[in-house]
C-alpha cells in the first residue's frame, strides 16, 4: 500500500469533518461578529443527542437530523439569551470571547454528570473496506465525504443564489446600512445562528463517527482545529474555511506519513503561522467578513 | 489570605500541635484529573477514598473525628493542578492527607504538598520519585518504567502465545505515557527483540488512520500500548485497515479500567477484545479480611457514583492502594495521638512496614483496638503487605491479566521475580 496515497484519502475524511465545522464557525464570526468558543461544546451536545437517538435504535445517518436540530436550537438560544444581550451592552470582542469561554465551560460541566465520564460510540455500519490505487476507505467514510460536499454546495448556494444569502452578506458587510436598507438584520442573525448551529450539530455527529469514540472533553480538541482552519482561510470567510480545512486535513495526514505522527499537528500549525506572517488576513479574506474571495 | 492559610497548614494544619487528635471533621483531598483526557482517573481514586472514609467513620472515626472526601480537579494539566492544590490547601485546614497526584501533575503538586506538610499517596509512575527526598510523599505502586518491563515480560513469557519477537510501541505523547517508552526501548534492544515501530501518538486526535497504516506496514506480532482516551479510535482503525483482524495488544496497568474497557470494546467488539487484550497489573492479594472490608465499604459507597458503579473498582489497584493509604494515614494519626502531620507522618511507614513483634491488622477498627491495647501494629490491608524503602516507595510485583466480558480483571499469570529482574536489568533499572 502506498502510504502517502492512503494518507491523502484519510486526509479527505478529516477535511470533510473540519470543513463542516469550520464553515459554521466562521459564518458565526463573519456575520454576527462573535468568536464562539462554545462551538466545540455545542458540537458535543449535538453529538450526544444523536447518540441517544442512535441508542434508541435510530440509524446514525437519520440521527444526523436530531443532532443538527439540537445544534441549531442550542446555538440560537446561546445567542439570544447570552451573547446578544452582552453585545447590545457594547461588550467588546475580547469580552465576548471570555463570555463564550465561560459558556463553553458551563456546557461541558453540565454535560459531565449527565453523560458521564465514559466515552461513547455510535452504532455505525462502516460497510465494506474499499481499496483503490492505494486509497483505503470504508463506505461510511465515503458517505461522510459526500455529506460534507453536499453541505458545502448548500452553503455556496445559500450565500450566492438566495435572498437570505444576500441579506447575510449585507449584514456581515455593514449591519447598520443593511438595516437602513430594510433588511431585518435581527431576523437574519437569528437564522444565521440556526443554520450555523445546524452545521455545528452535523459536525458533532460526523466527528463522533470519524473518531469512533467521543466524550465531553472531545469538544475542546475539535475547536482548536476548527479555529485553525477558519483563521487560515480568513476569519469570517466560508470559502476560506473550506480551503483552510483542506490544507489542515491533508497536511496533518501527509506529515504523519512523512515525519513522525507526534509532529503532524506541528506541521499543520506551522503552515498556519507562516500564512499569518505572509498574509495576516488569511488566504481568502479581503476587507470585511464574507467579502468576495480574493 | 492564601499565604496566611499556607503558613497555618505548614505549621501543623489543624489546631493541634502534636498532642491529641482534636475535634471536627477531617478531609481527604482527591487531587486528580476529573476532566480532560485522563478524566477516568479521578473517580477510581474517589471510590477508594469513599470506601476508606466509610471504614474509618464506621469504626468511630479518628478519635471521634469523621472523615470525608473531596475531589479537586487537576484536569490532568500541571497548569490547572497548581491552583487546584493551592486552593485545596488554603481552603481546608482539616486536610489529613491527599490521594491521587498522577503522573500528569505530580511533578508540580508534590513539592507544594510536601512544603505544606500534607501526607500524600500518589499514583504517579514517574521515575523522578524513585529516590525522592519528599518526606510526605508515599507511593504504593512501582514507577511506570517497571510497567514497561512487565509488559515486555508479558510479551516474552506470557501464557497462551509464543514469545513475541516483533513489537510495536504505541504510546500517547503525554508525559505519563511517554514514561514507558525509554525503558521499554532499552530493554527490548538489550533482549534482542525487534522494535517494529515506536509511535508517539497525539492523544485526543480525531483519527489515527495514517499512523495505523504506518504501523501495519511493519507487521508487528504485538502492540505494547497506553493511549488513554484514544485507544478505541486507534484500535478500531487497526481492525478496519487490517482486514477486520485485531493485533494482540498489551496494555499498562492504567488500561485496566472500566472507562477504557468500554471505549475499546465499543470500538472493536467484545470478542476481538477478549481474544487480543492482555495487561500487566500490580500483584495484589485481593483476599483476606482487609480486602473483604474494602469491598463491603466500596459497595456501601455505590450510591455516591450516580453515573457509574463504584463496585467496578473493587479489583482496581489504584482504588485498593489508595484505600490502604488512607487507612494507614488514619492509623498513624491514632498511633501518634496527633492530628499534626509532622508528628503522624513518620508513623505511616512504621505502621505499613511494621516493627519487630508488631501485631498484624487488616482493618482500621482492628488497628485502633490493637493500638488502644498498647500494641505496635503492622497494617496488611486490602492490597496485601507493604514494603516501603528509604525513599517511601513500596512494591509488590506483577500479575499478567485480562478482563472478562463485564470488564472485571482476571489474572492469567504472573511474572516471577527472576523474569522481572532480568528485564529490569536489561532496561537499566530506569
Amino acid at each position: 500500500m502506498n502510504l502517502y496515497v492512503a494518507a491523502l484519502g484519510f486526509g479527505l475524511i478529516s477535511v470533510s469533518v473540519i470543513s463542516i465545522a469550520a464553515v459554521g464557525f466562521t459564518m458565526q464570526f463573519g456575520i454576527t461578529n462573535m468568536i464562539n468558543l462554545a462551538y466545540g461544546e455545542v458540537m458535543m451536545v449535538s453529538g450526544y443527542a444523536a447518540f441517544y437517538a442512535n441508542q434508541a435504535g435510530v440509524n446514525i445517518w437519520v440521527a444526523l437530523i436530531p443532532g443538527a436540530l439540537v445544534g441549531a436550537v442550542l446555538s440560537f438560544l446561546l445567542n439570544r439569551f447570552l451573547y446578544a444581550p452582552f453585545q447590545r451592552k457594547g461588550t467588546n470582542l475580547i469580552g465576548m470571547v471570555i463570555i463564550s469561554l465561560a459558556a463553553s465551560l458551563m456546557i461541558a460541566n453540565v454535560m459531565l454528570p449527565i453523560v458521564g465520564y465514559y466515552t461513547s460510540s455510535y452504532v455505525v455500519d462502516q460497510g465494506p473496506l474499499l481499496r483503490s490505487n492505494g486509497l483505503v476507505l470504508t463506505t461510511a467514510q465515503i458517505a461522510i465525504i459526500a455529506v460534507a460536499v453536499i453541505l458545502m454546495l448548500g452553503v455556496h448556494g445559500l450565500l450566492r443564489y438566495t435572498r437570505l444569502g444576500k441579506a447575510m452578506r449585507a449584514t456581515a458587510a455593514n449591519p447598520t446600512l443593511a438595516r437602513n436598507c430594510g433588511i431585518p438584520t435581527q431576523r437574519v442573525i437569528d437564522v444565521v445562528w440556526l443554520i450555523t448551529g445546524a452545521l455545528c450539530g452535523v459536525a458533532g455527529v460526523v466527528a463522533g463517527m470519524n473518531s469512533e469514540n467521543f466524550s465531553v472533553a472531545s469538544g475542546a480538541g475539535y475547536l482548536i482545529t476548527i479555529i485553525a482552519a477558519a483563521v487560515l482561510g480568513g476569519a469570517g470567510q466560508p470559502y476560506g474555511a473550506m480551503i483552510g480545512a483542506l490544507i489542515i486535513g491533508i497536511v496533518t495526514e501527509l506529515s504523519a506519513a512523512a515525519i513522525a505522527p507526534e509532529y503532524k499537528e506541528v506541521v499543520a500549525f506551522a503552515i498556519l503561522v507562516l500564512v499569518m506572517v505572509l498574509r495576516p488576513q488569511g488566504l481568502l479574506a479581503k476587507r470585511g467578513a464574507l467579502a468576495a474571495a480574493g | 489570605m492564601i499565604g496566611a492559610a499556607l503558613i497555618l497548614v505548614a505549621c501543623g494544619g489543624s489546631s493541634t500541635t502534636g498532642a491529641g487528635l482534636g475535634s471536627g471533621p477531617l478531609l481527604v483531598g482527591v487531587l486528580a484529573p476529573f476532566s480532560g483526557a485522563d478524566a477516568s482517573f479521578g473517580p477510581r481514586y474517589l471510590a477508594g477514598c469513599y470506601a476508606a472514609s466509610l471504614s474509618i467513620n464506621g469504626a468511630g472515626g479518628i478519635g471521634g473525628r469523621q472523615v470525608s472526601c473531596q475531589q479537586f480537579d487537576t484536569r490532568g494539566e500541571p497548569a490547572d493542578a497548581v491552583p487546584a492544590a493551592n486552593a485545596m490547601i488554603s481552603g481546608n485546614s482539616n486536610l489529613m492527607g491527599v490521594v491521587g497526584c498522577t503522573s500528569d501533575e505530580a511533578s508540580t503538586v508534590v513539592p507544594i504538598l510536601d512544603r505544606s506538610h500534607v501526607p500524600m499517596f500518589c499514583m504517579t509512575g514517574q521515575s523522578e520519585f524513585n529516590k525522592t527526598n519528599f518526606k510526605y510523599f508515599h507511593r504504593l505502586v512501582p514507577p511506570d518504567s517497571f510497567d514497561a518491563y512487565a509488559m515486555i515480560g508479558s510479551a516474552l513469557y506470557g501464557p497462551n502465545h509464543p514469545p513475541y519477537k516483533n513489537v510495536a510501541l504505541v504510546f500517547g505523547d503525554d508525559i505519563g505515557s511517554q514514561t514507558f517508552v525509554g525503558p521499554a526501548v532499552a530493554a527490548l534492544k538489550k533482549l534482542g527483540v525487534n522494535i517494529a515501530i515506536n509511535q508517539a501518538i497525539h492523544l485526543g486526535a480525531a483519527s489515527y488512520r495514517t499512523e495505523v497504516a504506518s504501523m501495519l506496514q511493519t507487521h508487528p506480532d504485538v502492540i505494547l500500548t497506553e493511549t488513554i482516551g484514544s485507544a478505541g479510535t486507534y484500535m478500531k482503525e487497526v481492525k478496519q485497515q487490517n482486514g477486520g483482524k485485531v493485533i494482540p495488544f498489551i496494555g499498562t496497568s492504567a488500561t485496566i479500567d472500566p472507562v477504557w474497557f468500554k471505549q475499546v470494546v465499543d470500538a472493536i467488539g467484545l470478542q476481538d477484545f477478549l481474544a487480543n487484550y492482555t495487561a500487566v497489573d500490580l500483584k495484589l492479594s485481593l483476599q483476606g479480611a482487609g480486602y473483604d472490608e474494602f469491598v463491603t465499604e466500596l459497595t456501601a459507597a455505590d450510591s455516591k457514583f450516580p453515573s457509574s458503579n463504584a463496585t467496578t473498582y473493587k479489583g482496581k489497584s489504584p482504588t485498593v492502594h489508595l484505600y490502604d493509604g488512607i487507612i494507614m494515614t488514619a492509623l498513624a494519626m491514632v498511633a501518634a495521638n496527633s492530628s499534626d502531620p509532622t508528628v503522624y507522618n513518620p508513623k505511616i511507614i512504621e505502621i505499613a512496614n511494621g516493627v519487630s513483634g508488631a501485631t498484624v491488622v487488616s482493618t482500621f477498627k482492628d488497628g485502633v483496638a490493637a493500638l488502644k491495647a498498647g500494641k505496635s501494629i503492622r497494617y496488611v490491608g486490602a492490597a496485601g503487605e507493604n514494603n516501603f524503602n528509604q525513599w517511601n516507595n513500596s512494591q509488590q510485583g506483577y500479575n499478567l491479566v485480562t478482563m472478562d466480558k463485564d470488564g472485571n480483571e482476571v489474572v492469567i499469570g504472573e511474572l516471577t521475580q527472576s523474569q522481572t529482574q532480568q528485564i529490569i536489568d536489561a532496561g537499566g533499572n530506569a
